[in-house]
């Protein structure tokens, strides 16, 4: 995650989480968070590929 | 210098002679100024050829692997991690080499004489102190500590870790050297600033994989950029794929690279692909306290969990 | 065939005049190092470069170069269709290439314009370029063309020979093609002095110390040097990276490729090197040049005897020194071109 944030890649985008199976309600927290921070941080425009560019 | 090269053929000649070692290998002097060729010396009539001065910086410890024959290998501070590194990792045995150490001074960076002084460089001469450029009509004369690689003027491990006899003296360590200036100065941009910076870094890219197949380290019988089913990355020269081979080439080196340079020094465009890697060992040494191959007895940190691992990542 | 001189007073005019005919590509310097650029109004060439880095063949090779489009979506009424990709075919004048490059693609033109098939993409970006060479006076140090069929006033492959003669150049018109460059850029006052150029082309050969030796390539017995024990010292320190194939002017092999997203794609045409396991990996999963040798070999094997054999034309290389001088472990075309030529089964005597 470092080396992604340290290429550009915007914190927040990239996240990691440990949830056990029986862990439903912090499945749900989880979600609810990382969907916000992404939202608030907008599309990806950077490490996206759409079609294949070349010079 | 001089006095490494007649200590390593004497080294060399003993082995070959007594049938300690089926091989050396060693460098032996190269077509080009600043240019030594990696090389294998069977019989110890070619022993002459092997040479050792400051354009020895490629890492021979990449040719040591998938081979049968029982091998003396000439040794860097570098090299010697990355042999370690081989070990840990099964690649090699330490019974099939006997390791000739060589204390290291750093290695001259060929790139920067050759874009000051231009493609008609005729020869560079290394006193040990210095370096005598000798260019059509005019000779020039440069401090070898001011034209060093950038990875060996920042280096703090010169001697080599294991061997089993040395070329020279061990040398002084460096103290006070600043290791990752650069990524300090990375890490202090926005967002937007480093993904422009790694646009420029990695613009004159070609893929010709010098970085990855100079590299000790990468030794995959199929590398990810190479596999066909699935295939994980574009093979085109379009800009994502380029960075997704650089970035994830790098993160298959965490915790394992020694900053040899071998990758930057093999680039043909001049990429700084260090960039990547000197964030990863900066992350290994602060996280986990780590340098890659110092030694026989300890797991690397990413092949081993610790119950105080750092794990603040997980949310 | 005219020599023209063109004072360097009147040099960037003429290259702005040029403008508006063609769309004029010189050599630029980017970062460390030159490379073929189009270049925009008042932009001008560098003609005080040595040479690019890599090689300019990319300027009808590029390394990806877009072939075909397509689309299954049925809404449209070309789906399921490959659909060709427009190349840009306007007229470009190629300013300042070095005769080994412009030569180069004469001995790639064999492979992509042969009798029984012609490559279209490559042919028609070739046929696009009017070449405005610029001659050595200078060579490097690696560079060995006059001994590989070149030399640094070479002409073929050339529309025009520029020859920089201290305050102005000498151009000397070489095609149909070279003189409407020359008349599109105004420059058309007559050379009194065109003799010198003879001189000045045999002070430049003289310069070049660097030879290979080709002449008895041809009637070597191919399984002979294919099974010569000088090939494992040869490759041993190659790390198998395409550094000579990509940077070098005569290497054209290269992979086709679809790119999908949703329900279109492209078809794309990358540049490939006979230097990478995946090249020569069949279908199966065998791989005839399995082994870092075999591929090492095939390289100098395709350049300096297959090529020799199968077009009878001299040898697949010009003599630019590229590869010499980015390879990053020093493999040295020159050294291993004289141990192939010199080689003899009957006088070699294996290490026991």
């Amino acid at each position: 995650m470092n080396l992604m944030e340290h290429m550009g890649i915007e914190p927040g985008r990239l996240q990691f989480s440990w949830i056990s199976s029986a862990e439903s309600t912090k499945f749900v927290d989880v979600v609810k968070t990382v969907t916000a921070s992404v939202k608030a941080l907008g599309p990806n425009t950077t490490y996206n590929k759409q079609a294949v560019k070349v010079a | 210098m001089s006095g490494y090269q007649d200590k390593i053929k004497e080294v060399a000649l003993r082995l070959l002679k007594d049938g300690s070692v089926d091989m050396v290998i060693g460098f032996r002097k190269g077509t080009l100024p600043m240019m030594n060729e990696p090389c294998f010396i069977r019989r110890p009539e070619d022993v002459h050829q092997l040479v050792w001065d400051s354009n020895c910086g490629i890492n021979l410890a990449n040719y040591l692997t998938d081979r049968k024959e029982k091998i003396a290998v000439v040794a860097k501070g570098c090299d010697s991690r990355n042999i370690v590194t081989h070990i840990i990792e099964n690649k090699i045995k330490r019974e099939n080499l006997h390791i000739i150490g060589v204390p290291c001074q750093g290695m001259v960076d060929k790139r920067r004489i050759i874009s000051e002084f231009g493609d008609t460089l005729l020869d560079v001469a290394d006193d040990g102190e210095n370096l005598k450029i000798k260019i059509h009509g005019s000779e020039k004369s440069l401090k070898k500590t001011d034209v060093l690689q950038s990875n060996c003027a920042a280096c703090i491990h010169r001697n080599p870790v294991l061997f089993d006899e040395l070329a020279g003296e061990l040398v002084p360590e460096q103290a006070g050297v600043d290791r990752y200036a650069e990524v300090n100065r990375v890490e202090a941009m926005s967002p937007q600033e480093k993904w422009q910076y790694f646009e420029d870094l990695l613009s004159p890219c070609i893929r010709c994989y010098a970085c990855r197949n100079a590299c000790p380290l990468c030794y995959c019988p199929t590398c990810f950029v190479d596999e066909s089913r699935p295939q994980w990355v574009g093979k085109s020269q379009d800009p994502i794929d380029i960075r997704t081979f650089h970035f994830l080439r790098a993160y298959h080196c965490a915790g394992r690279c020694t900053d040899c340079g071998a990758c930057e020094r093999a680039c043909p465009v001049g990429i700084k692909v260090r960039q990547f890697t000197s964030k990863l060992n900066k992350d290994a040494f602060e996280m986990f306290g780590w340098e890659a191959g110092m030694t026989l007895d300890e797991r690397p940190p990413l092949d081993t969990y610790k119950p105080n691992d750092p794990n603040d990542f997980i949310k | 065939m005219k020599v023209f001189t063109i004072d360097k007073k009147e040099w960037a005019l003429g290259i702005e005049k040029a403008k508006s005919a063609y769309q004029v590509l010189g050599p630029v310097k980017e970062k460390e190092w030159h490379c073929f650029k189009a270049l925009g109004k008042d932009e001008q060439p560098d003609m005080t470069y040595t040479n690019t880095r890599l090689s300019p063949k990319f300027l009808v090779q590029p390394q990806t170069e877009p072939m075909f489009t397509y689309t299954l979506d049925e809404s449209r009424p070309d789906h399921h269709i490959l659909k060709e990709v427009q190349e840009d075919v306007c007229p470009k004048a190629v300013i300042g290439i070095r005769p080994c490059d412009a030569a180069a693609f004469l001995l790639v033109k064999r492979n992509f314009d042969a009798p029984q098939y012609q490559d279209p993409y490559w042919l028609k970006a070739y046929n696009s370029m009017t070449f405005v060479g610029l001659a050595c006076n200078d060579p490097c140090p690696t560079c060995f063309c006059t001994s590989a069929g070149c030399g640094p006033f070479h002409e073929a492959g050339l529309d025009v020979l520029l020859v920089d003669s201290g305050d102005r150049f000498l151009a000397k018109s070489l095609t149909d093609k070279g003189i409407a460059l020359l008349a599109a850029a105004g420059w058309n006052s007559l050379a009194d002095d065109a003799g010198k150029i003879e001189a000045m082309k045999q002070a430049a050969e003289s310069r070049i110390a660097s030879r290979i030796s080709t002449d008895r390539l041809k009637a070597k017995e191919t399984t002979h040097i294919y099974d010569a024990p000088f090939w494992e010292d040869t490759a041993f320190s190659c790390i198998n990276c395409g550094t000579c194939t990509y940077s070098c002017p005569t290497c054209w092999c290269f992979d086709i490729q679809d790119e999908n997203r949703g329900n279109t794609g492209v078809r794309l045409r990358n540049w490939d090197s006979c230097m990478f396991p995946l090249f020569t990996m069949h279908g199966t999963g065998h791989n005839p040049r399995g082994a870092k040798m075999q591929r090492v070999r095939q390289r100098f094997m395709h350049k300096l005897k297959y090529y020799v054999d199968k077009y009878d034309n001299g040898i697949q290389c010009v003599g630019c020194g590229r590869c010499i001088r980015l390879c990053p472990v020093n493999i040295d075309i020159r050294k291993v071109c004289n141990q192939m030529n010199d080689y003899d089964p009957a006088a070699c005597v294996c290490p026991a």
